[in-house]
């Protein structure tokens, strides 16, 4: 009996077949690969331009016209400063706000608005959020320019949402077993949340709000609506203070044409990223350590 | 100053009345045995009616106490030489206030260095006012909530209830930048379009806001090559990247690669979206750019510039691929796995299955995740601002400058600016238009999402 997948045509096509197989796994392949490499360059660039750069003297120096005598503690002590008002507020905010929508909320046309608005707030551009700013802050309330303060408001009105979706989650994946245990032993619904979902859903919150925190430290734009562009070359010494941020200093520097900014300003990602990545891996070292599989 | 005092002496207060209160609370509960509340509750009931009254007492004073200070000065014998003029007087009271405040600061008037004593006087009279103020109403709040601490006395539901306040204010905060961002960007807008036709602004082709002066200025507001260039830089170049390498990636990640290899090339890609776009923008202006322009004069193309608008994209898509890539990924993950596995069965082979139903049956997620993908693209900033330009014109040729929304929004309202010129309020103008796209597109990719989402539940 001849077999009919032994023909010379079939045997043609199911090798076209597998051809085709090979080359769609190779284009996946070469997907990652090329992303990889892209960052693999980049990465090797601002080393190879800035590790000559980082020194002492460049960590702990303040901004300056010459970019020998130029350093990052300045704009770092800024960033600092900026995050510790972000934190400080987004932080308790984006918690009860969570808290509140996960446990409390009323099923009513009211918290539908609070939900949409939360989403769409994690989706408006960083720019929007500088417009903000700058017409609330600076415009209409009259705070200090380009100071960590203005800085911090605005970064924690972008961050708040990503606490609120992150503590959410967070909230929602500690098993209901546990709040029925605690009402069913005479716990009021505040105390149920408080003493026992709270601490539970905690290492997911933290790790919401530290990616929530790397991203506000990276961001440039709403802070260049709201001023933080200055020249500053002494560091803040309180959030009211004309101060410059870590991402703005390279932004600022970029845009120098002495050839040896080009050092500090890499020499300044470098810093920069290692804050992230210090960040990151902290988040990724909560989820891993405290997070429970219900 | 005088607020640090007051708000020390009110958490003063409050601390000491959490200890009585709760000792009081104590004893009732050692002699009774049995009680509504536990002692702690009772605690913060006391220490709410502490802060609370005073601290809106304290707001009330800080708003009414200026007026009272400036009527002070005013009957005050060195003011008899003030002028009549409303306007004058009240400059002169602010310069003797920053006198006051700050005695190295030299006013214009030498009337307001006379005036600084007695200011300063009524200052720190109407300060001591207040702060006693602040204090007998938090010790009447303390005091009645104290004669409730009883072992019938519901505290905890009280303390409950104004905890769930603090909860609705917090959601509620969310509402209410939303609202303020709609607000602040109407209103300035429509400042704007007050000089300059909306149908101008919109339909327009020349943009020059510089030469914006005098009557032609609806002439200079044309937005359309900045839309143009933000569609083409994040809507085109940069999905032209992200897509395929988005999607070809979330492809071999999820159905190809093994668990291990999974588990280490996902967090490296998503790396890429975790470098701040200030660096992205660096490495664009640094290394691409001049690539592309090296390249492009190589191939025998006439003037290339530094700035152009592949470079610009190019850097943007590669930063919007984690994203593409993780939406992709959730897509292809809701689809049930009988689907596949049905294909598969039939002999299909792997790439096919996915190419004839995994991507068909995920496009709908797939096509949300690209359109939340293009606004965050169009509404990202620091990469267009480093290394797209300033040129806004109307062309298709990616090696040219070009300039987007964004990029305009940055140059108009930095640097020096008067506040209330057409020039700077346009960028309010162009904000509001971003914010408009990018709200739409977001609801229609999360409505989708969610429709696409449900129909696999």
């Amino acid at each position: 009996m001849s077999n009919t997948w032994q023909t010379p045509e079939m045997t043609k096509r199911i090798a076209r077949r597998h051809a085709a197989e090979k080359r769609f796994r190779l284009a996946g392949l070469t997907a990652i690969v090329l992303s990889l490499l892209f960052l693999a360059v980049l990465l090797f660039i601002m080393l190879k331009n800035g590790l000559g750069g980082l020194d002492w003297a460049f960590l702990t120096g303040s901004d300056a016209t010459s970019a020998d005598a130029a350093g990052v503690w300045g704009a770092l002590k800024g960033s600092f400063l900026t995050m510790l008002v972000t934190l400080l507020l987004s932080f308790p905010m984006g918690v009860l706000a969570a808290i509140y929508l996960e446990e409390f909320a009323p099923r009513s046309r009211w918290i539908d608005w609070v939900e949409v608005s939360i989403n769409n707030l994690a989706a408006v551009p960083s720019i929007i959020f500088g417009l903000l700013g700058l017409a609330v802050f600076i415009n209409t309330l009259n705070l200090p320019r380009s100071s960590p303060l203005v800085g911090g408001l605005t970064l924690a009105l972008m961050t708040m949402p990503i606490i609120v979706i992150s503590g959410r989650n967070a909230i929602k994946a500690v098993p209901p077993s546990i709040r029925d245990a605690a009402l069913a032993v005479g716990a009021s619904p505040v105390q149920t949340v408080f003493h026992h979902v709270l601490p539970l859903a905690l290492p997911g919150i933290l790790t919401g709000t530290i990616i929530g925190m790397a991203r506000a430290l990276g961001e440039t734009a709403p802070l260049l609506m709201i001023g933080m562009r200055a020249f500053v070359a002494t560091p803040p010494g309180g959030i009211t203070d004309p101060s410059s941020v870590l991402p703005m200093q390279i932004f600022l520097w970029s845009d120098e044409i002495d050839r040896g900014f080009v050092q500090n300003t890499s020499a300044a990602i470098i810093v920069l990223l290692v804050f992230l990545l210090a960040m990151n891996g902290l988040a990724i070292y909560l989820r891993n350590k405290f997070e429970v599989r219900w | 100053m005088n607020a640090t005092i007051v708000l020390l002496l009110v958490l003063a207060l409050g601390l000491v009345s959490w200890f009585t209160a709760r000792a009081r609370a104590r004893l009732l509960y050692a002699g009774r045995g049995s009680m509504h509340s536990m002692p702690q509750y009772h605690a913060w009931h006391v220490v709410l009616w502490v802060v609370v009254p005073a601290f809106v007492a304290w707001g009330l004073w800080s708003a009414i106490s200026p007026v009272l200070i400036d009527q002070a000065v005013l009957n005050d014998p060195a003011a008899a030489s003030l002028p009549q003029d409303p306007l004058q007087r009240s400059s002169i009271l602010a310069e003797a206030r920053s006198v006051a405040s700050d005695p190295t600061f030299i006013g214009f008037s030498p009337l307001s260095t006379q005036l600084a004593e007695p200011m300063r006087a009524a200052q720190a009279r109407f300060g001591l006012i207040g702060a006693i103020l602040v204090g007998i109403v938090a010790l009447a709040g303390g005091g009645y909530a104290f004669t409730r601490v009883r072992s019938r006395f519901p505290a905890r539901t009280r303390v409950e209830r104004a905890v769930m306040l603090l909860l609705l204010g917090a959601s509620l905060l969310a509402v209410l930048t939303t609202a303020g961002i709609i607000a602040s960007l109407v209103f300035e807008a429509g400042l704007f379009f007050k000089d300059v036709s909306p149908i101008a602004f919109l339909t327009g082709t020349h943009w020059s806001p510089a030469n914006a002066i005098g009557d032609d200025v609806d002439a200079n507001f044309g937005a359309v090559p900045l839309f143009w260039g933000t569609i083409y830089i994040g809507a085109i170049i940069a999905m032209i990247v992200a897509i395929p390498l988005g999607l070809m990636s979330a492809i071999y990640l999820t159905q190809y690669a093994d668990t291990r290899t999974r588990k280490v090339l996902k967090p490296v890609l998503e790396i890429l979206a975790g470098i701040p776009t200030v660096v992205y923008g660096y490495f664009a202006a640094l290394t691409v750019a001049p690539a592309i322009r090296d390249l492009a004069s190589s191939l025998g193309y006439p003037n290339p510039s530094t700035e152009s608008a592949l470079a610009a994209g190019l850097v943007m898509g590669v930063m919007i691929i984690p994203f593409v890539s993780s939406m992709a990924d959730d897509a292809i993950a809701a689809v049930p796995r009988a689907m596949a596995d049905g294909s598969l069965a039939m002999g299909a082979t792997r790439s096919e299955t996915i190419k004839k139903v995994l991507l068909p049956a995920a496009l709908p997620g797939i096509v949300a995740g690209v359109m939340l993908a293009i606004s965050r693209a169009i509404g990202e900033t620091m990469i267009v601002v480093m290394a797209a330009g300033a040129a806004a014109r109307l062309s298709a040729d990616p090696l040219e400058s070009m300039t987007t929304v964004t990029y305009q929004i940055v140059q108009l309202l930095t640097g020096d600016q008067e506040f209330n010129s057409p020039k700077t309020l346009s960028a309010f103008a162009l904000g509001l238009v971003l914010f408009v796209v990018t709200l739409i597109l977001n609801i229609i990719a999360l409505r989708v999402v969610k429709r696409f989402r449900e129909a696999y539940e």
